[in-house]
């Protein structure tokens, strides 16, 4: 509980912490700004047009700030202390190790699951005040259709505060786990989309980007990445990108030279 | 100095420093060699040894950062690892710059501080007592090498605890500072605590420290009071020299 407090405090005392979720909540804008630019679009455009328009999710473009900035935070929150040395004096304070490890991890998730939903949600209903039923109504279908996918992707933003942390942990470097947090998001999916089937499919399938829907059980025909996992091993494996880093770390972090 | 009530110097009278044949290897490199000796509480206790030594090694290996190859230390009879409040019993200043720049002096104290359940009112109390009060609000990443070393100090020294280990903490001090740590070390050693202190100033390691460790490529070298090397050798300093002449790794031709 103590080395808790201490962690808690070690976030709040320092700016890069507020500059990330500050910029996380600002996502929102960025959301109001794409629904109030497709507003536009729409009102401009002939009924014949109108009728045929359709909008992508906006909480799925707007929910990439939030993962990457959660991440980044997660990676912080260990890495600044590799980056200075003050992991050697925190490794003293707590000889056992592993409650620190597990202290950053409640931290940095909690963060994440306010965050996130905040994050998405506040989007969701930014854009459903700005949208009404344009669109074929995409933003006035019951809520009850639409938070199964919100809330998945709400969790992503849990699984990518986690996902940092526990590459920061591993690899001790600021550098190396940002790049391979961002590598996640935006180079591997490219690379797997110019595999040839089936292995592309299969590949997207299990990529963070596609998880959301697979777990909501909303297919779409036209997904950049791949839709074969139905929605609880979609789940599992969302989950294991959270799960398989931090407790490597865990393992790690209690056999390791500091 | 202000001491809590309800922590006598009981406790204090029996921590030791154990090192018992501690060997640690990187890869190939020897670092600390078969190394057995014991820093015993009253007095303060100089660590002496070329760049390169293993005394900054020894340190860590004390304090269980680093898993010793073979061999164990102890404190107080005990690995430091088995410790559950280790601030209470151990502090150590290794590294002054080992702080995050941008929290204040006062929220990195309190950072460690709560992990032992020490509270705002002993961080408070640390930081009078080095001199840091007026600049507890201020960012780390400001402060000077001299007062990164007065926070260090601070840090070691919030558990109120039995044995302290300081490695170099002299340098970028003023010559006042320099002379506030030699008065704290003694103080500290006086009542009653374990000091253990690194440094490579022979001159005010003469004027701090009573006994002497000096180790040369992860070896013992030589475990006596200063008294004695002194009245051997004309002058700490060229004891110093003819000790470790054999050792120096990283030296300059003469």
């Amino acid at each position: 509980m103590s080395v808790l407090a201490s962690e808690w405090l070690k976030v709040r005392s320092v700016r890069s912490s507020y500059l990330t979720l500050g910029l996380s909540l600002a996502a929102i804008l960025l959301g109001y700004g794409l629904a109030v630019m497709a507003k536009g679009m729409f009102d401009s455009a002939p009924p014949a047009q109108q009728a045929k328009a359709r909008i992508a999710e906006l909480e799925e473009v707007v929910v990439m700030v939030p993962q990457l900035c959660l991440g980044v935070l997660g990676v912080l929150a260990i890495t600044s202390e590799h980056a200075t040395g003050l992991i050697r004096t925190s490794l003293t304070v707590v000889p056992r190790r592993w409650p620190l490890l597990a202290a950053k991890t409640a931290v940095v998730g909690g963060l994440g699951l306010v965050v996130g939903p905040a994050t998405v949600f506040g989007t969701y209903a930014v854009a459903r005040w700005v949208l009404g039923d344009r669109f074929s109504g995409a933003y006035s279908v019951p809520f009850g259709a639409r938070w199964p996918l919100l809330a998945a992707l709400s969790l992503t933003v849990v699984v990518f505060a986690l996902l940092g942390l526990g590459l920061g942990a591993i690899l001790r470097s600021t550098a190396a786990s940002i790049a391979i947090l961002v590598g996640l998001v935006y180079v591997i999916p490219i690379v797997i989309g110019n595999l040839p089937e089936p292995w592309s499919e299969r590949f997207g399938s299990v990529m963070i980007g596609a998880l959301p829907r697979e777990i909501a059980g909303d297919f779409p025909t036209d997904s950049v990445y791949g839709s074969l996992l139905p929605p609880v091993p979609a789940m599992v494996v969302l989950a294991a990108y959270a799960v398989v880093p931090v407790v490597t770390a865990l393992w790690l972090i209690r056999r390791r030279d500091a | 100095m202000v001491r809590c009530a309800g922590r006598g110097p009981r406790r204090i009278l029996d921590a030791v420093i154990e090192l018992r044949r501690l060997t640690k290897r990187y890869g190939g490199a020897l670092a600390v060699d078969d190394l057995s000796f014991t820093v015993e509480p009253g007095h303060v206790t100089g660590f002496l040894g070329p760049n390169g030594a293993g005394k900054s090694t020894s340190m860590r290996l004390v304090l269980g950062l680093d898993a010793p190859t073979s061999g164990v230390a102890l404190v107080n009879g005990r690995r430091y690892a088995s410790l559950r409040r280790p601030m209470r019993e151990v502090g150590a200043l290794l590294d002054a710059g080992a702080v995050h720049g941008g929290r204040s002096a006062y929220n990195h104290l309190l950072c460690l501080a709560r992990t032992n359940g020490i509270g705002p009112l002993r961080v408070a109390e640390v930081l009078e007592q080095v001199g840091l009060s007026g600049v507890a609000r201020k960012r780390v990443g400001t402060f000077s090498l001299g007062m990164k070393q007065r926070l260090g100090i601070a840090a070691a020294l919030l558990g109120d605890p039995g044995v302290l280990m300081f490695d170099e903490p002299v340098n970028g001090l003023d010559p006042d500072g320099v002379r506030w740590i030699r008065d704290l070390m003694r103080t500290l050693a006086h009542e009653g605590r374990t000091v253990l202190l690194s440094s490579h100033l022979m001159s005010e390691m003469a004027l701090t420290a009573d006994r002497i460790v000096v180790i040369g490529r992860g070896r013992l070298i030589a475990e006596a009071t200063v008294q004695e090397l002194t009245a051997r050798y004309p002058s700490l300093e060229d004891a110093y020299m003819a000790l470790t002449a054999g050792s120096v790794q990283y030296g300059a031709s003469r």
